[in-house]
């Protein structure tokens, strides 16, 4: 595999981030919330890599919502 | 009176306790500041510390990694799957599958990579170099 670009980095470095506050869930919801994570980022598997703008916005919106369904109230989520 | 032979137990108790490993100490020598019934956790540490004394050997590891990687649902080509695989050139997962994989070798030997590192494991020779050199892999 190619060498990874930084904003490359930033994007599995969130996904890491992602599968991690997963474990912290109820784990009987961890499936969930780990298939979330998986649709969100296969859902944009197809933009170019070089559409930073694209890019750099998915990242922002991602780690919102990581921090939206991080929060240790959100218990689960549903499909 | 009862207070003093308590901590003096307890003392005692951390002096009986082994000393060669620093992360395990450490919660042992603080427990002589509490109550004595604080050593139980601690001897249940040093006791599970001598099991894994043993380390892992190279084949060990590297048959709980395939046997990950042979459950995982998106390696289509098993046939492909040996101690040299390449996840993406190899078993055709991508960068975001690789994530997930290097995620259960976490899991399975009960550590944390850092993200640096973890973007540098691409296949499974470099995943079991990389646990055996983690003295913490169990």
């Amino acid at each position: 595999m190619a060498r990874l670009t930084g904003l490359q980095k930033d994007v599995l470095s969130l996904y890491r981030q992602c599968l991690r506050a997963a474990r912290r869930k109820p784990a009987e919801n961890r499936e969930h919330f780990r298939a979330l994570a998986r649709s969100e980022f296969s859902k944009y598997g197809t933009v170019d890599r070089k559409d930073f703008n694209t890019i750099e916005y998915l990242l922002r919106r991602g780690r919102r919502q990581l921090d939206m369904y991080g929060e240790e109230g959100v218990r689960d989520v549903k499909g | 009176m009862f207070r003093t032979a308590l901590l003096r137990s307890a003392r005692q108790a951390v002096r009986a306790a082994p000393r060669w490993q620093a992360p395990i100490a450490r919660p042992v020598a603080r427990s002589s500041l509490f109550q004595a019934k604080q050593i139980t956790p601690s001897a249940f540490q040093a006791v599970r510390c001598y099991s894994a004394s043993a380390g892992l050997s190279k084949e060990q590891v590297e048959g709980r990694i395939m046997d990950l990687l042979k459950n995982f649902d998106k390696v289509t080509d098993v046939s492909k799957l040996n101690g040299e695989s390449h996840f993406h050139n190899d078993l055709g997962l991508d960068s975001l599958d690789t994530v997930e994989v290097v995620m259960a070798i976490e899991e399975e030997f009960s550590i944390e990579i850092p993200d640096k590192e973890a973007d540098a494991i691409h296949s499974v020779k470099q995943a079991v170099d990389y646990i055996l050199a983690q003295p913490d892999a169990h």
